[in-house]
């Protein structure tokens, strides 16, 4: 790639603007880790690191707090909700890459990525007017009736299906992230080699069996990467929860209690809190949110380069 | 049963479910924007667009403060996301191409996008509003610029990577020098795209509503005032669709299908913008 090597001072000038341009982008994400940390520095000496993330405690009345439950929310919810969307992103990479016939595949891919189109404030409004009361009425007490009974499992369908708990704000959540992992899911079938395919296909392969023993294996690692970036985003995943979850500062085993989760508190309470040491608390929370999605992000990133390479090879 | 059927069957089976996976995704879709489209539809009169809020109870409230300040907020957002973006994709892709430098920015900016954007909100209240003393138009326009900066920087930088470097070359040999040559010659090859990447950028932003709690916050008058809180569509959805009123909750609706209805058409219209541009 040929350059000039004689510099135009305007040249010179041209690139400083465009290389400060870039650098922003450090800037910024460097910013908000040494804003955060600086806003939430009266929490950090008064609750410490690990005290602050074992404590159960929320309390602006005796400005006692703790991340365990906010932690403990976002957790759940998302793991619940990768467990709904992740066969699901997976099955529906397989229809459109080896099922739909041709005509079909580019529609049913756009209109599954359309789903990440549509706001997060549109998820929860829809969630809050139309899905919480389905979930109470009928989904919820049907679960309650089939598996409330159980040992153990049963501790997890307790209580009064209201709707507006962990199990709709995951259901939600799982929809939001399935078109980000079944994008991903699909762009790595389609780099499996068609001549490998074809060859499990010439010695009597099932197409199942091809996925399975072909396809799966060979984009396995860009399946992960695209698991690891989803779950990324639905930890920060804000207002879709916000109207679903109910804002609870508890630890519960029930899938049918309102909790809250780091991004619901803040989105609740920032604006209302009217202490230093709370508004600072709330600064320590969104530190912890800040830095858990930028290194499982990161991790995510890592993955899908090393998919990347790996295919091009 | 034999081996052969076994086989035959397993293979029917999964390949049902995917099918059904499919069918589950697409389910959902056309529930949420047929839900919305019901319910939003009703609530779309004149009075929405034309009236101010009135209180709860009189009838021909409308929006229209939130509409404005959504458009302002998103505007001023453009201005300032749009530049710094494509100025810095410009940069990874012409003058740092290949660098480590410019693989190390393009990880972050992928990061970057992914950043929770209630994160960004409360990172700017620290900066610009809790400074100032006040909740303001501004604010919500910079959480929105810092979300676009990555977006419009990716874009900006793929862009400009598909046109072809001998092109730059066959310039370069004229004796122009590379500023020249970005903006004469790579920008006007790449214009279609980073203009689908600056659409794609704004329907990104447009039902943002996390970031803008704390920036921007809210306002039930209407207001030109930057300087001051201001409504937007997105936070007027969430204290519409929490409060108690029913007409609050019909015009939650009605905002919240204008939304979709502007998100999706810009969303759709990009795409084909790139495949009609880029099929090749």
């Amino acid at each position: 790639m040929a350059v000039p090597q004689k510099k135009d001072p305007l040249d010179r000038l041209f690139m400083i603007v465009t290389a400060t341009a870039a650098i922003s982008v450090i800037v910024i994400l460097t910013g908000i880790f040494v804003v955060l940390l600086s806003e939430s520095s009266l929490a950090i000496s008064r609750f410490g690191f690990f005290r602050f993330l074992a404590s159960t405690d929320w309390n602006p009345v005796t400005e006692s707090f703790g991340a365990a439950t906010a932690v403990f929310g976002t957790i759940v919810t998302t793991l619940i909700a990768l467990l709904i969307a992740v066969p699901t992103a997976v099955g529906i990479a397989v229809f459109v890459t080896e099922i739909a016939p041709d005509f079909l595949k580019g529609p049913i891919g756009i209109a599954i990525e359309l789903l990440a189109a549509i706001p997060s404030i549109i998820y929860g409004m829809w969630g809050l007017f139309t899905l919480a009361p389905l979930m109470a009425q009928h989904v919820e007490p049907f679960l309650q009736r089939t598996f409330g009974d159980l040992p153990i499992v049963g501790a997890l369908f307790q209580g009064t299906p209201m709707g507006i708990d962990i199990f709709s704000a995951s259901v939600i959540l799982s929809i939001m992230i399935i078109p980000f992992t079944a994008s991903i899911a699909r762009d790595s079938f389609n780099l499996t080699p068609a001549v490998v395919k074809e060859s499990a296909y010439g010695i009597g392969a099932t197409k199942w069996e091809v996925v399975k023993s072909v396809v799966l294996p060979y984009s396995k690692l860009g399946v992960f990467g695209g698991v690891v970036l989803s779950l990324g985003r639905a930890l920060g995943e804000t207002m879709a929860v916000a109207f679903v979850l109910g804002n609870n500062h508890v630890i519960t085993a029930s899938l049918f209690d309102a909790a809250s989760t780091i991004t619901v508190t803040l989105a609740n309470e920032f604006t209302e809190a009217d202490s230093d040491i709370y508004l600072s608390s709330l600064f320590y929370l969104a530190l912890v949110l800040f830095l858990l999605s930028f290194i499982i992000l990161a991790i995510a990133k890592f993955v899908l380069l090393r998919a990347e390479k790996r295919y091009s090879r | 049963m034999t081996r052969e059927q076994k086989r035959k069957i397993e293979n029917i089976a999964a390949l049902s479910l995917s099918s059904l996976a499919a069918a589950f995704g697409l389910f959902w879709l056309v529930f949420i924007l047929g839900d919305v489209l019901v319910h939003g539809i009703g609530a779309l009169t004149p009075e929405l667009f034309l009236n101010d809020p009135a209180p709860p109870g009189i009838e021909g409230g409308g929006l229209r403060h939130a509409f404005l300040g959504q458009i302002m907020i998103t505007f001023f957002a453009t201005l300032i996301g749009v530049p710094v973006g494509v100025l810095g994709g410009t940069y990874l892709a012409e003058y740092a191409r290949g660098t480590k430098l410019a693989r190390v920015i393009g990880i972050l900016a992928d990061i970057m996008v992914s950043v929770p954007s209630i994160v960004i909100g409360t990172f700017i209240y620290a900066l610009l509003v809790r400074p100032l003393g006040h909740f303001s138009g501004w604010a919500g326009s910079v959480a929105l610029a810092v979300i676009m900066i990555p977006v419009v920087l990716r874009t900006t930088e793929d862009m400009l990577s598909l046109v072809p470097w001998t092109l730059r070359e066959a310039a370069f040999a004229l004796g122009a020098p590379h500023y020249k040559v970005i903006v004469q010659v790579v920008y006007r090859g790449a214009a279609t795209g980073i203009l689908t990447g600056v659409l794609l950028s704004i329907a990104r932003v447009a039902g943002e509503t996390a970031p803008l709690l704390f920036t921007s916050f809210n306002n039930n008058f209407f207001s030109t005032d930057m300087n001051g809180p201001m409504a937007s569509l997105t936070v007027a959805v969430f204290q519409y669709a929490m409060g108690p009123f029913e007409e609050w909750h019909a015009q939650a609706w009605a905002a919240s299908l204008i939304i979709t209805l502007f998100i999706l058409t810009v969303t759709i219209a990009g795409r084909a913008i790139v495949r009609w541009r880029y099929k090749s």
